[in-house]
């Protein structure tokens, strides 16, 4: 005759969490999209400087007016990071609109994809029936994308630096820092994670619909797109990260809330 | 206790009342049998057991705590409709991606072993898109049964397996179920396959279940019949038809009389009349059968 009873194995928050982070990360690392994102981090601003570069000096003719105009390439390797305190530099125009903020966009496109995915494989089912609660899984979410958004702010910094060491640009500070400079690149790192709690809500709102996370994740983030530039300048100090910090955690804790709360409230399947 | 108790389980789809004021008991150490037509709400019931969609009304008691408990859910195993597994990555790589999410300690090893379980280990490496039909269906197994769950909900998980195949998920879902704590709910509608297996019955249909029975209650409901073979079938089927009230040929060729009566009785009524029986024999209609006649209103 058999016990007629079953004891279940206590499983904490942490204990959750933790497998939830193994799983996400383990196929981060496996997933053909992250290295693909990371490469185009690394290799656009190199191919942007150089172009550029190489165009320096050419003169092309406006077929309306007839005007002659002359392209002007990069004079400073950190104009792909952000704009110097000199007053415009020539290529800025350009490098305004395509710096390394285009980090900020391109994550959506991973964020999206990395979620959708689950639900269109149908893996959520697997994920969702050993947890009852959303939490962790909205967690882990963030935390890779987060992770993914910080590599490729990293890789785009790099690549940077080598497309400048290439065109031989000038790597002159103006009176900033090196510290201003790490500065700079923590507060968009904070910053970042601003960005990936939206997409990370659009998505698990949006489930097997990837185009419609995608279209939505693109035309939220254009939509913050200039603020980037503003709250995280060159010449950012530990000021900036300190709010970058603080909207980043409270964009994580309040669209992750809300993210659990569409989870709970909808189909997995 | 009992492994799985529903009460009054409602599920709507906007104005579409999928499950309505559904009852269900599965005991712990069964094999449940979950039948209905398409349509009737299997998949939704066990999509609600398994939190992936909210109910509309009702109760889910597992292991007698409420279906949200945690601590029960993280011992469940899963296949509903098609196994989740990514198709860029491996075999190997999506059974791990699942032992991580079951935060199983030694995931290598529990992933070779639930795949030799499932005879699988030879094509561990290959890239789950490149996977045929009952290979896929085999690997939606592997998953469900990796970390030794106490509960598993399997929707059609036969489908697509050849001969072998089956035989061999019979085998295993045997095994499972031996310690008398576990269970195994089955949505098939393989009839002839799931009886093998099944310990319990539960059929359901537009929602709501109609029959609960233990595989022994269902073999004293299902009757006897006398199968019969003859020189003349046509003329026997007349004489047969004559006689008794519920008359049919099967698929193999044989006459069956349903009424209550003995081959003997038939032979010498068959013989009075001229016919040579060349083949008699006593049977009882099969799980398929009883669930075709419950469905066409219960005429056996």
């Amino acid at each position: 005759m058999t016990n007629n009873t079953v004891k279940f194995e206590k499983v904490t928050f942490g204990k959750r969490l933790k497998s939830m982070l193994k799983v996400d990360f383990r196929r981060m690392f496996l997933s053909k999209h992250f290295y693909i994102i990371i490469a185009c981090a690394l290799v656009i601003p190199i191919l942007m400087t150089v172009m550029m570069c190489m165009m320096d000096g050419s003169v092309s003719v406006d077929q309306q007016t007839g005007q002659e105009i002359i392209m002007q390439g990069p004079e400073n390797a950190w104009q792909n990071i952000g704009t110097l305190p000199v007053g415009p530099l020539p290529g800025d125009d350009v490098f305004m609109m395509c710096n390394i903020n285009m980090a900020f966009i391109g994550v959506a496109v991973f964020v999206c994809l990395f979620i959708c995915d689950d639900f269109r494989s149908g893996y959520a089912k697997n994920l969702f029936t050993v947890r009852a609660k959303r939490s962790e899984y909205v967690v882990s979410k963030t935390l890779a994308g987060f992770v993914c958004g910080v590599l490729m702010l990293i890789a785009y910094f790099v690549g940077s630096i080598i497309g400048g060491a290439i065109s031989s640009l000038s790597f002159d500070l103006h009176g900033l820092n090196a510290g201003n400079i790490i500065m700079c690149m923590l507060a968009k790192m904070f910053l970042m994670l601003v960005f990936v709690s939206i997409f990370t809500l659009i998505s698990v709102a949006s489930k097997q619909k990837t185009w419609l996370a995608i279209c939505g994740s693109l035309g939220g983030g254009m939509l913050l797109f200039m603020m980037v530039s503003l709250v995280t300048p060159l010449a950012s100090t530990i000021v900036n990260v300190l709010l970058c910090a603080v909207g980043g955690a409270i964009f994580a804790f309040g669209l992750g809330a809300i993210s659990c709360a569409v989870l709970k409230k909808s189909s997995m399947v | 206790m009992n492994a799985v108790e529903i009460k009054n389980l409602s599920k709507n789809f906007g104005p579409k009342q999928a499950v309505c004021g559904l009852d269900m008991t599965v005991p712990m150490g069964a094999i449940y049998g979950f039948i209905g037509e398409n349509g009737s709400g299997k998949s939704t019931t066990e999509k609600m057991i398994c939190g992936l969609i909210p109910t509309s009304g009702g109760s889910i008691k597992l292991y007698g705590k409420e279906y949200t408990d945690e601590d029960v859910r993280a011992k469940m195993g899963v296949l509903i409709e098609a196994p989740g597994c990514f198709a860029g990555l491996t075999v190997f790589d999506n059974m791990m991606l699942q032992a991580e999410n079951l935060g199983i300690a030694n995931a290598e090893q529990e992933v070779i072993k639930v795949l030799k379980m499932v005879r699988m280990e030879g094509s561990a490496g290959n890239k789950y898109k490149n996977c045929s039909l009952g290979m896929k269906q085999r690997v939606g197994i592997a998953m469900a049964l990796l970390g030794a769950p106490t509960l598993l909900v399997l929707d059609e998980p036969l489908n697509g397996l050849d001969a072998d195949g089956m035989r061999i998920m019979r085998e295993v879902f045997t095994d499972i179920i031996k310690d008398g704590k576990r269970s195994i709910i089955i949505s098939s509608h393989l009839l002839g396959e799931l009886q093998k297996v099944a310990t319990h019955y539960g059929i359901i249909r537009h929602g709501k279940m109609i029959a609960q029975m233990t595989a022994d209650e269902l073999d004293a409901s299902c009757r006897t019949y006398v199968a019969i073979q003859s020189a003349e079938m046509n003329k026997t089927k007349i004489l047969l038809g004559c006689k008794y009230s519920r008359v049919e040929e099967d698929e193999a060729g044989y006459l069956r009389v349903y009424d209550m009566t003995t081959p003997e009785e038939i032979v010498s009524y068959l013989y009075q009349n001229g016919i040579c029986v060349t083949e008699i024999k006593t049977d009882k209609i099969g799980l398929e059968e009883y669930y075709i006649d419950l469905m066409n209103g219960g005429k056996r």
